[in-house]
């Protein structure tokens, strides 16, 4: 059951997946690696022994159930949390203990589920503010104003304008406050501000929630775009299924903190274990 | 009854117990002794009517629970009944001290106080008199909840003016003399105030200015601007800044010795709220020790300077310690700053009080006696040379620094230092997901805090020659806090303003002093209910605390009127 291909070859799923692969995939086509990551709150465990491989270039989608720790393991990749106990690994680099704004530099962006702008800044400065990691313009620099400091402003306001459009902002909402704009509107800034950073793996906690049946297909199909055109590793957090089996590649099922199974779309679909850890037990065999 | 009527009495009720304070610890006595108009009304006087104009101001604020204002007649009625209750509480008091001798309790139950809150009339008259102006005056301030606009906003501001003008009659008129108008002086002021066509002038100037910069001025110059192009429009910059320069260089000679004196005391605190502003307008982070650093940067200067520094004297210049100032400012902010990283809030506004504290303990202590000269201070500190310790020569340093300061921290702002800042005070832990070191940005909001407030407490040290340790109490960190308040925190001309008024004013009206703390706290929590976003509040700020009101200003934005946004935003 050990495997080293699984970023491009389907496998058998595997309902307890501790035995799916620790013995490395070839470095290039693992973006992120995380091993035996396990993460205790007190006597609450909310991820135990997850190990979960993102192939490079994938969009590959973590679901399940509500309080299965989907969440809590995207905190643990962004370093908002640091796992109790396992290694992550981002291109070949363990990332357990940096600070966020560290892994953001390494190349890993996000978005969050309760989307959380700056609510009290413009649509262009929460953009810009996503682009800081790239910023060179030292305080000194910016208190005299120096000329590759204003070329770098120019820049980069420039660029927070290029992913407004691309995310599909409206060109005249970029001086209003971010709160003011529509919920939609509001997601869509969320991921321009994580694009801004150039980010190699781009973290996306239900792009789609709360969105109406249109919204929800232009932000899949937004999402493949960005994946194309900006060479990106995609991993969401869904609950829409439409959406998942729609636009992953590989999905991984969480239930109760552990990885439940990992496969190609068709293949969870057919699963019973994940049958039944969404609707109960029975439900698979009826 | 209804709610609108309600809240008048209550409002009424609050305002009239306002007056029997105002009057019993002898503020308004203390004011009899300046005429707001010559001939008609004393400042006294006018307190119990200034009083009701805001409590109708107050009741017409009224906001049924779907925050739908309530009808204009209603709103009158409310405004009129509050001043009603307050004027008429105030003629109750008179009554009562007139047949009650209650004087040996309050010595200011006087009948001076009965002249003064009778307009020098007698009994029947006098109360006639107080209770038909305050219901007047409340009836007046719910009016301009009534009125269009423009119209209630020139009123008030015409209203304001005039008192300020009336206020500062020995300063405006030894200005004018000063310039050679002396007839001008003799025209409008008179005996401490206005002469009565002086305040008619004022009045209807004021009123008729602001009315036509709010329906037409302002419109029409940001389209002039608008259709400049682009070099005509940076002449037109140069030229103001220009204008601005060579007034703030002349302005010493303009206003004369003692208000110079004031200018002085003004700038150090600009700059002190400068450098609180970064920390706590931009970094958002409250910080209520910020006497702290002024009081590293006063005994840093006063050590290096001062011949008469008790172990270790180099007489250096002011200007060759400038740089250890700086140097000690840096070490003052990391040792503030690196405790509290993680703490937020509440819990950060808290050790930083700790922190104000211990500062000045320690330079009173027996401890670093030796070195800093506990209670005794250190004296000569000399002035900064070339300058002379002359309230008209010490200005130039203390304005270079400013305008080194407001620039730097305009630009900061506006920079992606400024954007990092923002975002930390937004939502800490996004910002830092979003790739904000938050440990560098808050460190580098309190090393540029503490070399500002290092800074200011320099100048202070040069400009005062004498300090001690109790000048640096937590007043100062209290001061320089409301005034970034008042101001409008995060924006840099607030902050002027904020310590023109809370430091500016009460230094020239010493002559009240003793009231001084009782109307900066009356002050401030006027402020804080009518705008808390401060007076020339930062487009963040607005935004922050008038969610409701937003559709509103939008629509005012659109007319290009918006005079309450200012020219610089963070």
């Amino acid at each position: 059951m050990t495997d080293s291909t699984h970023a491009t070859t389907p496998e058998p799923v595997t309902p307890h997946a501790h035995t799916h692969g620790s013995a490395g995939a070839p470095a290039g086509d693992v973006i992120l690696s995380a091993r035996n990551v396990t993460m205790r709150f007190g006597g609450l465990i909310a991820n135990r022994d997850v190990n979960f491989d993102i192939p490079r270039g994938g969009i590959v989608s973590l679901i399940g159930p509500n309080g299965a720790g989907k969440t809590t393991f995207f905190n643990q990749l962004t370093g908002m949390l640091i796992p109790t106990s396992g290694d992550i690994a981002f291109q070949g680099q363990s990332i357990v203990g940096m600070a966020p704004n560290e892994i953001v530099a390494l190349g890993i962006g996000r978005t969050f589920q309760n989307i959380r702008l700056f609510g009290n800044m413009t649509v262009l400065n929460n953009v810009m503010v996503g682009r800081h990691v790239r910023l060179k313009a030292g305080w000194w620099a910016s208190l005299l104003k120096l000329p590759h400091v204003r070329r770098e402003e120019a820049e980069t306001r420039q660029r927070a304008r290029e992913l407004l459009d691309l995310v599909g902002l409206k060109r005249n909402y970029e001086d209003d406050w971010a709160k003011n704009l529509p919920y939609g509107d509001q997601r869509r800034l969320e991921l321009a501000r994580a694009l801004a950073s150039d980010p190699k793996l781009l973290l996306l906690d239900e792009p789609t929630a709360g969105m109406n049946p249109g919204e929800t297909a232009r932000m899949t199909a937004l999402i493949k775009r960005l994946r194309d055109e900006l060479n990106l590793t995609v991993l969401l957090i869904e609950h829409d299924m439409k959406v998942v089996m729609g636009i992953s590649e590989r999905i991984t099922v969480l239930d109760h903190g552990e990885l439940l199974a990992e496969g190609r779309p068709e293949e969870i679909r057919s699963n019973p274990a994940v049958i039944e850890a969404y609707l109960g037990k029975g439900a698979a065999s009826a | 009854m209804d709610a609108v009527v309600r809240r008048g009495l209550v409002i009424g009720l609050l305002a009239g117990v306002a007056n029997v304070h105002v009057s019993l610890v002898g503020l308004l006595i203390s004011l009899q002794t300046r005429q707001l108009v010559a001939g008609i009304v004393t400042l006294g006087s006018a307190l119990p009517l200034l009083i009701a104009l805001l409590a109708g101001y107050l009741a017409g604020r009224y906001r049924s629970a779907h925050g739908e204002p309530a009808p204009g007649g209603r709103i009158l009625l409310a405004g009129a009944l509050a001043g009603l209750v307050s004027g008429g509480i105030a003629a109750l008091l008179v009554v009562f001290i007139t047949q009650v001798n209650v004087s040996w309790i309050f010595v200011n139950a006087s009948a001076r106080l009965v002249s003064g809150l009778h307009f020098d009339q007698d009994m029947l008259v006098g109360s006639v008199i107080l209770v038909v102006a305050s219901t007047l005056a409340g009836l007046l301030g719910a009016a301009l909840h009534v009125l269009p606009r423009h119209i209630a906003r020139a009123l008030s501001i015409g209203l304001i003016v005039t008192l300020v003008f009336a206020l500062m009659e020995p300063f405006l008129g030894a200005i004018l003399r000063n310039l050679g108008m002396g007839a001008v002086d003799r025209f409008l002021f008179s005996g401490g105030g206005l002469t009565q066509v002086g305040a008619v002038i004022v009045l209807a100037a004021s009123v008729a200015i602001t009315w036509a910069w709010r329906t037409r001025g302002a419109a029409v110059t940001s389209r002039r601007l608008e259709a400049m192009k682009p070099d005509q429009r940076r002449t037109a910059k140069l030229v103001a800044y220009a204008a601005i320069a060579v007034l703030l260089l002349l302005l010493p000679q303009i206003v004369g010795q003692r208000l110079s004196e004031v200018l002085t005391v003004v700038g150090i605190y600009v700059l002190l709220g400068l450098g609180l502003n970064i920390v706590v307008g931009f970094a958002g982070l409250l910080d209520l020790g910020y006497v702290a650093f002024y009081a590293v940067g006063a005994y840093t200067t006063a050590v290096l300077t001062s011949p008469s520094s008790p172990l270790f004297s180099p007489e250096l210049s002011f200007w060759a310690a400038l740089p250890f100032v700086i140097i000690a400012a840096a070490l003052i902010g990391l040792m503030v700053g690196t405790p509290v990283l993680r703490l937020r809030g509440d819990y950060l506004a808290i050790v930083t009080l700790g922190f104000g504290e211990i500062a000045r303990i320690i330079f009173l202590s027996e401890w670093a006696k030796p070195v800093v000269g506990g209670a005794q201070g250190i004296l000569s500190i000399p002035a900064p040379l070339p300058f002379e310790r002359d309230p008209q020569s010490i200005y130039y340093p203390i304005l270079i620094f400013c305008v080194i300061a407001a620039l730097g921290a305009v630009s900061l702002a506006n920079s992606r230092v400024g954007r990092a800042w923002n975002a930390m005070r937004e939502d800490e832990s996004v910002a830092e997901a979003t790739g904000v070191s938050t440990v560098k940005y808050k460190l580098l909001a309190f090393g540029l805090g503490a070399a500002f407030g290092c800074l200011s407490g320099a100048l202070f040290a040069a400009k005062i020659g004498t300090i001690f340790p109790n000048s640096f109490d937590i007043l100062v960190s209290i001061n320089a806090l409301a005034l970034i308040i008042l101001g409008g925190m995060g924006n840099i001309f607030g902050v002027v303003l904020g310590a023109a008024v809370l430091v500016g004013l009460p230094e020239l009206l010493r002559e009240f002093s003793e009231y001084r703390l009782l109307i900066y706290g009356a002050v401030l929590v006027v402020m804080m209910i009518l705008r808390p976003e401060g007076l020339l509040p930062s487009r963040t700020r607005r935004a922050e605390l008038h969610e409701r009101e937003d559709e509103e200003e939008q629509f005012d934005d659109e007319a290009g009127v918006d005079t309450a946004r200012p020219l610089v935003s963070t």
